[in-house]
């Protein structure tokens, strides 16, 4: 915890200049603050008190009253804003870095960790680290500044005095201390039986209907009840203790303090007649007011700290991942040639996804992969993009192994379209056109080779077309074709098709069979695909099963082989009679 | 205010908690009244020279004594009215929550389950803040300020009370002001959060195109950008509120200011004393918390009569399928459906039509279709879960709508399509219809399930966690664990709702020859999508738009050479196909 807390402090360090002007600016509005009620005490006993009714003095006294709370005010509001702007200024740095570790993450982390907690990680934690800085260290700091400032005022005025108003800083440390030994407990376990009752909720909603025909509402309702009693039960605990401890008990101090000032007081002025200048009383009771509220509003604050201390140790960890390595030195493939050289592949180190893959693309070639679901098709292009790691075995392309492959350079390369591709908000173009700086006609050239080009036309804002969230208002048919479009842009030289054509109708799916084949012999492309008749021009046909390569040829030689791959011909022939029964309907 | 109205019944209920809040919030402002005006009278001893030991140790023990007191009084207001507020949560949460075990299934297609979240967690403690908070700001707030008010306009001055006061409703008018600032700047400062919450979902969901396309960074420039965003909005916010405590400092150093000059002049004029004008500055002090007071209740009490509200809403709606039967004995498990015609509401087309049929109690009935074909719909009527005029389902010649709703569901025994598990070990989620059932009953139900093996190869075995904060099962484990519960109800009915299709061909067999041999007597339903599970069907349906297209045993509907036969050759060559042949 005190780590965290450190290594947290550490982040404003770079903001030492903003820092210093704002603690200069805090003791000034200290100093400003601290005067007020002096300025009254000498009013009260040099001009009240004697009835020395001097006009001017008084003037200048009311004036000096006046700019010193003016003074106060404004050095107060700026110092505040500067230690705002650290803090606030600290979040974004560390959002930007903890986003920055999540873009270097191996792909393998994404599988293990749920999505939510991720993006909670970036914005949920660190919100509750900028209420850390905001509300808690921020606070801390003007307000021991200023207890600071009213005990030597008050030193000033009378010494041994001041010591007793003091008593009251240990009291309240003891207090504070106290306080979080008793209630840390009792509020974490507040918070934690209150995320039992959401997920308890949650999943009743959600399971509802099996609580229903298992006949046992009563038992969850009972089960319910009980998290929620118990809840309660600590709440009122958490309420006890903050009732006997927090505002009531330190203005039960304040309240005893002040009456040993009194007293105090009282038996300096009967010990020697007139020693007490009343002014000095008016002073010490208005300080030691002041000196109360921020030692009752540190002590509520303390709990909030602890809570956000647990987010800023998940946000560290999270920034300690190793992030994926990136080769020391590049190099540059001499020529497009891909040689798979895979002994086996695992995503958890238990099953092999894939294993014994050895086989090369020549530069060029049209390759299609084949195979049932789970067969490791898709695995296979994983692989390939580099978004796992290979331990077993390597991929080449032109001599090089793609792990020394530069980012830059294997991005240019390898084109991907995916099978749900992701579609950003914003208009068709800007998702052709992504960051790529292209003329419109070359969005329209790729458009048209992904055969898009018409259908764009007939929408109201032909490409200007603003698309909705995550496309929304395409069919998952043009999602492809944009996303097969936008590939096409960046002219690769290794184009990946997986799945690419899925939810693609025939007719369409001849047209782009039409446009890629004027790429055939230039560009390498690697289809996957469930449908065949995507795959029957291919140079070569890559079946896969259960993560072996069963079978390999051109369509017409496998169709010679009695076999998997035609055994899935006859099966794509036939039409599945649920669907055949959808169309004969409609 | 009416939401004190609408809550009326819950301070009647808590009256004695209440009472005591109120009383002792009284106590304590009459309390806080007592120290200034001693400490005037101490000031006023010590002026004129007349204070003896006695009276100082007379009205400093006072000081002690209304501060003991005092403690007293603020430590029961705030456990008994904070207390009270928590009980109205936690009855509320468990009415909402008993509420929402009577409502049929077409009310959790109706309502998100984020808003019922909402509802439940959010406006709950809205109220609750409105029992507690609101009623504190009322009765403290506006009580302490009546109270001093009074203190200080009728027994130290009228005139200084009034030229004290002049800052405060310009105090007043800038806090409304920076409330209004800090309203908007908020609501900005969290649409940029939600912002910042969108573009890290999106960038996550597009990491893969992100990496292929070598984009990381444009999304981290966007990202940046919008994280920037989110600052300056939080440092506007941050300016706003930064105003405040400059702005009440100064209000209050301005009213200390008129105080002291005007107090100056009236003690001038003989009319006031050193010791008044020291209480009365004191007063003025307590001034500052009712302002706050009212800017708080106002906000409060509008949040909490929204919330309300939206609770009411959701606790008025009655279950649509009402509970009305009186049956609650044993029936022989023989069912007939007499469906002439069922829709979802009128006007909408039949989703089945003319389903008429009968099963003797121990057959085995299998039914088979194309997706949206009215199979799932079919169950549904049966378990009540939706109902219609014109569709009858009979259980032993007798309308299931005059079973009592838990009696017919003890009758039928349910494996859904989506198997549900709960957040605790595999033998509770085993257990759930049972939780008396022993190990012994439940390893052998799991035995029948085919996912007895399976448990044992965990570590902890049956006591595994799963769900949210246990591990991951697979589908198929699923669907086997939520056979065994089923089974371990020992329901005179069962129905497997498309349960096996997870499971694979093999296992799928295994635990439908156990079940034949567990469940003699027993009426079972299938509803399937592979063929093979229906085999051994005593009768199967093949359901096309909600009527039966084909009826008969497997080797009678295979001679027929309709949709049966079609999809049972095709299903032929997928399992060759899929077991790589």
């Amino acid at each position: 915890m005190k780590q965290t807390f450190t290594r947290l402090l550490g982040y404003a360090a770079v903001y030492r200049r903003t820092l210093i002007q704002a603690f200069l600016l805090l003791l000034l509005a200290t100093v400003a603050s601290v005067l007020g009620p002096y300025l009254i005490k000498v009013f009260i006993d040099s001009y009240l008190t004697p009835g020395n009714w001097v006009a001017a003095d008084i003037g200048l006294l009311a004036l000096a009253y006046v700019v010193s709370q003016l003074v106060g005010a404004t050095a107060f509001f700026m110092q505040a804003l500067r230690f705002n702007r650290v803090a606030l200024n600290v979040i974004q740095t560390l959002r930007e870095e903890v986003f920055e570790r999540v873009l270097q993450l191996p792909m393998a982390y994404f599988d293990k960790i749920a999505t939510g907690s991720l993006i909670s990680r970036i914005t949920n934690d660190t919100e509750a680290i900028k209420d850390l800085y905001v509300n808690v260290i921020s606070v801390f700091a003007q307000n021991t500044v200023r207890v600071i400032g009213i005990l030597i005022a008050m030193a000033f005025l009378d010494l041994r005095l001041m010591w007793i108003c003091a008593m009251l800083i240990p009291v309240v440390l003891v207090l504070m201390f106290t306080y979080q030994k008793l209630s840390t407990p009792v509020f974490q376990r507040v918070r934690s039986l209150l995320s039992d009752i959401n997920a308890r909720l949650n999943e009743s909603i959600e399971g509802m209907s099996v609580i229903q025909l298992m006949n046992q509402q009563q038992a969850f309702s009972k089960a319910f009840s009980k998290t929620s009693t118990d809840h309660y039960r600590a709440k009122i605990q958490n309420i006890i203790i903050d009732g006997f401890l927090l505002r009531a008990l330190v203005d039960f101090i304040y309240m005893l303090l002040l009456a040993a000032l009194l007293f105090s007081f009282g038996l300096i002025e009967l010990n020697s007649h007139g020693a007490v200048e009343i002014g000095v009383i008016y002073a010490f009771i208005n300080y030691l007011g002041n000196v109360t509220e921020p030692l009752i509003d540190m002590t509520s604050r303390l709990n909030m700290a602890q809570q956000a201390l647990v987010s800023a140790s998940r946000v560290f960890k999270l920034l300690d991942e190793t992030p994926e390595p990136v080769p020391a030195e590049p190099l540059q493939p001499a020529s497009t040639r891909i040689e798979f050289d895979i002994d086996r592949f695992s995503y958890n180190g238990k099953n092999d996804v894939l294993h014994d893959i050895h086989f090369a693309i020549e530069p060029g070639k049209f390759i299609g992969i084949v195979g049932h679901t789970g067969s490791g098709k898709s695995s296979l292009m994983a692989l390939l993009m580099n978004f796992y790691r290979l331990e077993f075995g390597s991929i080449q392309i032109g001599g090089v192994d793609i792990r020394d492959i530069s980012k830059t350079d294997r991005t240019r390369m390898i084109g991907m379209v995916q099978q749900d591709p992701f579609i950003f908000g914003g208009s068709i173009a800007d998702n052709i056109r992504l960051e790529l700086d292209i003329s419109d006609a070359e969005v329209e050239q790729a458009a048209k080779q992904a055969q898009l080009h018409e259908s764009i036309l007939n929408m109201p804002q032909g490409y200007q077309t603003v698309l909705a969230e995550r496309g929304k208002n395409l069919s998952a048919g043009q999602r492809q074709l944009l996303s097969l479009a936008r590939t096409l842009a960046r002219k690769p030289q290794i184009l990946i098709l997986d799945e690419a054509t899925a939810n693609i109708d025939s007719h369409t799916e001849a047209l782009i069979q039409k446009s890629l084949m004027t790429l055939r012999g230039k560009i390498t492309m690697i289809a996957i695909a469930h449908r065949l008749s995507t795959v029957i021009d291919a140079d070569q046909l890559v079946v896969l099963h259960q993560g072996e390569i069963k079978q390999r040829g051109t369509h017409r030689e496998l169709l010679r082989e009695e076999g998997l791959y035609k055994h899935m011909y006859q099966l794509q022939q036939q039409q599945d009679p649920c669907e055949a029964m959808e169309h004969s309907d409609s | 205010m009416r939401i004190f109205l609408d809550l009326m019944w819950f301070f009647r209920q808590e009256y004695r908690r209440y009472g005591l809040a109120v009383l002792a919030l009284i106590g304590v402002g009459f309390a806080t009244m007592v120290p200034p005006w001693m400490i005037g009278k101490i000031v006023d001893a010590l002026a004129d020279g007349s204070l003896t030991r006695e009276f100082l140790l007379q009205h400093v023990g006072i000081i002690a004594g209304v501060a003991l007191a005092s403690y007293l009084l603020r430590v029961l207001w705030r456990v008994a009215l904070f207390g009270a507020s928590y009980t109205l949560a936690n009855e509320l949460r468990q009415k909402i929550f008993r509420h929402l075990t009577r409502q049929s299934p077409a009310f959790y297609q109706q309502m998100t389950t984020g808003d019922l979240m909402a509802r439940a967690t959010n406006d709950i403690q809205a109220v609750e803040q409105t029992a507690g908070e609101a009623v504190l700001a009322l009765f403290d707030g506006a009580l302490t300020g009546i109270l001093v008010l009074c203190v200080m306009t009728l027994f130290i001055s009228l005139p200084l009370t009034l030229v004290a006061l002049i800052p405060w409703p310009i105090v007043g008018y800038f806090m409304w002001r920076f409330g209004k600032e800090l309203h908007h700047s908020f609501a900005d400062a969290q649409a940029r959060f939600s912002d910042l919450n969108d573009d890290v979902q999106e960038s996550i969901s597009a990491l893969r195109l992100t990496r292929a396309y070598g984009r990381e960074a444009v999304e981290q420039g966007q990202f940046n950008a919008i994280a920037r965003q989110a600052n300056l909005a939080n440092q506007r916010v941050a300016r706003t509120d930064s105003k405040y405590d400059p702005a009440i400092q100064l209000g209050v150093g301005f009213s200390f200011l008129l105080s002291v000059a005007g107090g100056a002049y009236l003690i001038y004029l003989q009319r006031l004393t050193l010791g008044q004008l020291t209480s009365f500055t004191l007063y003025l002090g307590y001034m500052i918390w009712p302002m706050f007071a009212i800017g708080w209740l106002l906000n409060l009490v509008e949040r909490g009569q929204a919330a309300y509200a939206r609770i009411k809403e959701l606790l008025a709606i009655a279950p649509d399928i009402a509970d009305t039967g009186s049956f609650s004995q044993q029936a022989f498990p023989s069912i007939t459906f007499a469906i002439h015609r069922f829709s979802y509401g009128e006007g909408q087309p039949p989703v089945l039509e003319d389903i008429n049929l009968s099963l003797e109690a121990g057959q085995m009935l299998g039914i088979v279709g194309h997706t949206g074909a009215g199979k799932s719909t079919l169950i549904s009527l049966l378990l009540r879960q939706l109902e219609g005029d014109e569709a009858k389902i009979l259980i032993d010649e007798r309308d299931i709508r005059h079973f009592t709703l838990d009696n017919l569901r003890r009758h039928i025994a349910t494996v859904p399509q989506t198997p549900f598990l709960f957040s605790a070990t595999i033998a509770e989620n085993i257990a759930l219809a049972r939780p008396e059932a022993t190990q012994a009953e439940i390893e052998a139900v799991a035995k029948i399930a085919q996912v007895h093996d399976d448990i044992a190869g965990f570590k902890d075995g049956y006591l595994t966690e799963v769900g949210e904060r246990g591990i991951t099962l697979s589908g198929g484990q699923k669907q086997r664990i939520a056979i065994a519960r089923a089974l371990l109800q020992n329901a005179p009915i069962l129905v497997l709702d498309d349960a096996l299709s997870a499971v694979d061909v093999k296992t799928e067999a295994a635990i439908l020859a156990h079940l034949q041999q567990a469940r003699a007597d027993k009426t079972t339903l299938v509803v399937c999508h592979r063929l093979s599970a229906v085999e051994q069907a005593d009768k199967t349906i093949v359901l096309q738009h909600g009527h039966i297209i084909e009826r008969g045993t497997h080797t009678s509907l295979l001679a027929e050479s309709g949709w049966y036969r079609q999809m049972f050759d095709y299903q032929q060559l997928e399992r060759a196909v899929e077991e790589g042949r």
